[in-house]
């Protein structure tokens, strides 16, 4: 069978029943879209299929037949970083980064079928995605922004909107 | 059949660097031809940050532009040693490290910019990839063409090495406790207050807000820091209201196997969180700096048990704080048997989860009369 | 241009959003063989059998290892700081944990070594298992450890972890009230979004590159040159990208199996764990039982704490020695207690051995004694706030174990927190400073546990 990633048309050997998942990673080299959990569980395997996010760990190849699909390598590169992407630089969105390319992903699902900067329904949307090491706020804002259509300064990082410095100690 | 809102605080402390000390972090840094800084650290990034952390010292340190460094921790042939990221020790103990390393290569840079320039070394400073004379602005020279020189004209390689290292603290006395030097780099601070809301009827406890103040000692990367107090206080949220290995400790049985039936924390778990941070430099860590790493997760389950005490009149002291721990202590306090016992100066709470209620004798707690 | 204290962005951010940073699942060698083991079904149990004849045979099977293929099959981890082996890599006479490793196979695909380790045959004698480490003590309880039921190698082979302070009868005989509670916080798993997972690569000139998830590249390359007894230049470790630890990828020993494996076949060799083998199997953070009795007067002073500490270590030591010790330093929080009497054990349980989380020996005597304070606050109807403040480590004030404390912020820190949330101080509360004590907030019995900060 054929897999259509990120634009570009592969010819498949894996069997119809291998996980989508499998076939990116193993036998097409396509490694963003990450096994966490290979139980549904988690979203680090979250590719985009006609624009919808599906668990790539979950579904067997076949079913992706005559699909466009989209991982993380198609949402922007280096020298042309898509707005989302930006804002997970910008509002530190990612720390191991493990989880990233499936919050990437849904986030931008959400934002392409008209998502706004709310922050319940966000969390809503992405609700199916753990991420260990962020506490998902950044993450939320990183979204927020992205879909208010905010610009991004890639030099510095965001403060984070409940936060105070202040100075202690011997005056 | 209600919602009860509570609050409840927490204050606590947590060193820095592994307990006792005796833990090496090592790194040492070569500068290319064009002035360009390479390191090399053996720290892993866990998504701390450490990469991000350690470039920053070094580039402040010697007096370059933070893009001139390129920080390399990939592997064990050209890294040299760190005991490894853990113990809250990546940014004060190898964070040293390469501050050490930083501080011999502008040494070194100073004493060849000194010849070329015919300058006292001492009379000059770097400042954004720039050697000027102290007081001559005019007289400079770029760090680029320092390099180039010691490479070309001088026959020399710039490099620095850094380790650090506090000596082990051993236990001069096995019966006290006592030690022969602080055990610890440095101790962090910090407090945080829970706002809850339990549900009487089905036992679900929901934090709404956390409001947390931590004394980093100096944030060398404020975003950083924040992003290890928010991803440590869902940590500590998980912790404290809904993971566990083992629903039926002590026994085994019924162990969750998938993030269905294991519940760490989600998205829709989130409470408001509102942070503060207080830099209390500490003595001797890079720029002032302390760890932070694994505080994050400290303070939130006894502000949370504390604030459930608040909202309902009863104490859970088993964590997680479950629905039915909840909903069972309710139960209790209805019936009246959730009192701590007391008798003269005494007052026993939780006597039925104590060793003296469970071993046939081999262990026992008891105060002194 | 200031770099310290500037909000840089993350050096490998642009890597993360891409999709390009390299975790190492994602390294890709020819020729790698897939892992998959055979772990204990029991909690504890003597091994009868172990044949791995069938497995071996199976075509595209390329290694299986047992206990028998490892030159130095017992290696503590922390045996630098004096903790003693006493755990198999692979499982030999016994298994003391359901999940534990018996024997591993390298094969073509995950398919196949999953049908191999199905081979290999193994039989069980089981035993009765200790859970619950009230009970360990116990003249009845089962043994499961070859030491017995605690550890027993502390400092001068004391069998548990010692505190003593002050004295702790004058503090109880002294007290108004005293308030006993019993913490118990749970084992909790670090999760993170990666699982556990390895993989080596046997090179030309008889080194091994081994790809680690560690947290700790140079404390994995010393584990594995230890079982393996080989010096460090054999092995190359690369790593430095972990997707998330918290602790759980410290103590790992898929470095040293992949190791033995790709050794035995030649081939490159690579086990990623299942999330359900990380849930089930892998290390925890460990379970705590602490009983804490304080001694207080009606207005808020803390004379003494006496506190027993069970530290729950499942079936080997690993570092809980270590972390027991870490909690032992710090189970006054903190505050400045002059009277203390703490004991802590390590017990051994039949369940997966705990090791370091976040925190490790602190984020459970944080739970336990900040509890602990909220309820004595409540019990003497004092504010949980001014009794911090007033019990706050000061400088000069001295730790359990006599370090003097030379800049402690807790004052600060509760007084901004009060600040924050709108909590009313009065004056005297507002205005204190984590000055060395004096007048009110030096009493009598808090006069023989100062010391001198300037000697630190």
């Amino acid at each position: 069978m054929n897999l259509t990633v990120n634009g570009v048309t592969h010819e498949i050997d894996s069997s119809p029943l291998t996980p989508l998942l499998d076939v990116l990673r193993e036998e097409l080299g396509i490694t963003g879209a990450k096994a966490g959990c290979h139980q549904g569980g988690c979203g680090a395997c979250t590719v985009l299929i006609d624009g919808e996010p599906r668990r790539s760990c979950l579904m067997p190849v076949g079913y992706a037949d005559g699909g466009e699909i989209m991982t993380v390598e198609g949402l922007g590169t280096l020298d042309d970083l898509s707005p989302i992407q930006q804002a997970f630089i910008h509002h530190y969105a990612a720390q191991c980064g493990f989880c990233t390319s499936g919050m990437l992903l849904a986030g931008q699902a959400y934002i392409d079928h008209g998502g706004t900067d709310d922050e319940e329904a966000i969390q809503n949307a992405l609700a199916g995605h753990v991420c260990r090491c962020t506490g998902y706020s950044k993450i939320i804002d990183a979204v927020a922004a992205t879909a208010r259509g905010d610009s991004f300064d890639l030099t510095e990082t965001a403060v984070g909107k409940h936060t105070t410095m202040a100075t202690g100690g011997a005056e | 059949m209600a919602k009860h809102r509570g609050k409840g605080i927490a204050a606590i402390e947590y060193p820095t660097g592994m307990n006792q000390n005796g833990d090496p972090s090592q790194a040492w840094i070569k500068v290319k031809p064009d002035g360009r800084v390479d390191v090399f650290a053996g720290t892993a990034d866990i998504g701390n940050g450490s990469k991000t952390i350690q470039t920053q010292i070094v580039a402040e340190t010697i007096g370059v532009p933070y893009d001139w460094v390129t920080y390399d921790n990939s592997n064990t042939d050209s890294s040299p040693m760190c005991t490894g990221t853990f113990a809250s020790r990546a940014t004060f103990v190898a964070g040293m490290a390469a501050l050490k390393a930083a501080q011999e290569v502008k040494v070194k840079l100073l004493e060849i910019a000194g010849k070329e320039l015919e300058i006292d070394p001492s009379d000059l400073e770097i400042i954004d990839g720039e050697v000027i004379a102290k007081g001559a602005p005019q007289t400079k020279m770029s760090v680029a063409d320092v390099a180039g020189a010691a490479t070309f004209g001088h026959g020399e390689l710039i490099t620095g090495t850094g380790a650090q290292l506090k000596p082990y603290s051993t236990i001069i006395d096995s019966e006290s406790g006592a030690v022969d030097l602080p055990p610890h780099s440095a101790i962090s601070y910090a407090s945080c207050a829970a706002e809850i809301e339990v549900d009487d009827e089905t036992g679900q406890v929901r934090i709404l807000r956390l409001q947390q103040c931590y004394d980093v000692g100096r944030a060398i990367n404020p975003t950083q820091v924040e992003g290890q107090i928010e991803g440590g206080a869902m940590m500590g949220l998980g912790l404290g209201v809904l993971e566990n290995c083992y629903p039926y400790y002590p026994g085994v049985e019924h162990r969750g196997g998938m993030f269905g039936s294991y519940l760490a924390p989600g998205m829709e778990d989130m409470p408001q969180i509102d942070t503060i941070m207080i830099e209390n430099p500490s003595a001797d860590g890079p720029y002032g700096a302390k760890g932070i790493g694994e505080m994050a997760n400290n303070p939130q389950p006894p502000a949370i048990a504390a604030a459930v005490h608040d909202a309902i009149g009863v104490w859970i002291t088993e964590l997680p704080i479950t629905p039915e721990r909840v909903l069972r202590a309710l139960e209790a306090k209805e019936a009246g048997t959730s009192e701590p016992r007391r008798k003269g100066k005494l007052v026993v709470f939780d006597e039925e989860l104590s060793v003296n209620a469970v071993s046939s004798g081999g262990m026992r707690f008891e105060v002194p009369a | 241009m200031k770099v310290v204290g500037a909000r840089i962005p993350r050096y490998d951010g642009t890597a993360h959003v891409t999709g390009r940073t390299t975790y190492v699942d994602d390294v890709r060698v020819p020729g790698t063989l897939w892992t998959k083991a055979l772990r204990s079904p029991h909690h504890h149990a003597a091994i009868t059998k172990l044949d791995t004849s069938k497995a071996e045979a199976m075509e595209g099977v390329h290694a299986v290892i047992t206990w028998k293929d490892v030159p130095l099959l017992e290696y503590g981890h922390l045996a630098a700081l004096g903790i003693p082996a006493d755990e198999p890599l692979l499982a030999k006479d016994e298994v003391r944990y359901l999940g534990q490793p018996i024997a591993l196979v390298a094969a073509e695909n995950e398919d196949l070594a999953a049908e191999a380790v199905s081979r290999i045959e193994v039989g069980f004698e089981e035993r009765p298992a200790l859970f619950d480490v009230r009970q360990a003590f116990d003249a009845e309880a089962p043994e499961i450890h070859h030491e017995g039921n605690w550890y027993k190698h502390f400092e001068e082979e004391m069998d548990r972890r010692q505190i003593r302070k002050g004295d702790i009868k004058w503090a109880f005989d002294n007290a108004d009230t005293i308030v006993q509670g019993v913490y118990r916080p749970a084992a909790i798993e670090h999760a993170p979004i990666e699982t556990q997972v390895c993989q080596v690569v046997p090179e030309a000139n008889g080194r091994l590159t081994i790809y680690s998830c560690t947290q700790a590249l140079y404390f994995s390359m010393g584990v594995v040159a230890a079982h393996l007894q080989v010096p460090l230049n054999k092995l190359k470790v690369v790593g430095g990208t972990t997707g998330g630890g918290f602790g759980g990828k410290v103590d790992t020993a898929t470095e040293t199996m992949c190791s033995l494996l790709a050794m035995k076949s030649g081939r490159p060799v690579k086990w990623r764990w299942t999330r359900e083998e990380e849930f089930l199997c892998s290390s925890t953070r460990a379970p705590w039982h602490m009983e804490i009795a304080d001694a207080v007067t009606k207005d808020g002073w803390i004379l003494g704490r006496k506190m027993l500490t069970l530290h729950d270590s499942g079936a080997y030591s690993r570092f809980s020695p270590y972390g027991l010790t870490k909690h032992s330093f710090h189970h006054t929080g903190a505050y400045t207690i002059p009277n203390l009497e703490f004991d802590g054990y390590v017990v051994y349980t039949n369940r997966t051995p705990t090791t370091a989380m976040r925190g490790f020996g602190v984020t459970s005597v944080s739970f336990a004694v900040e509890t602990h304070m909220s309820r004595i606050a409540d019990v003497l109807g004092l504010d949980p706030i001014e009794i911090r403040l007033k019990n706050a480590n000061r400088i000069g004030d001295t730790s359990p174990n006599g370090i003097v404390y030379t800049d402690p912020s807790t004052v600060l820190t509760i007084q901004t927190m009060a600040e924050t949330t709108g909590h009313e101080l009065p004056a005297d509360y507002r205005t204190m400073t984590s000055e060395p004590r004096s007048g009110d907030l030096l009493p009598e019995h808090l006069v023989a546990q100062l010391g001198n900060p300037e000697e630190h």
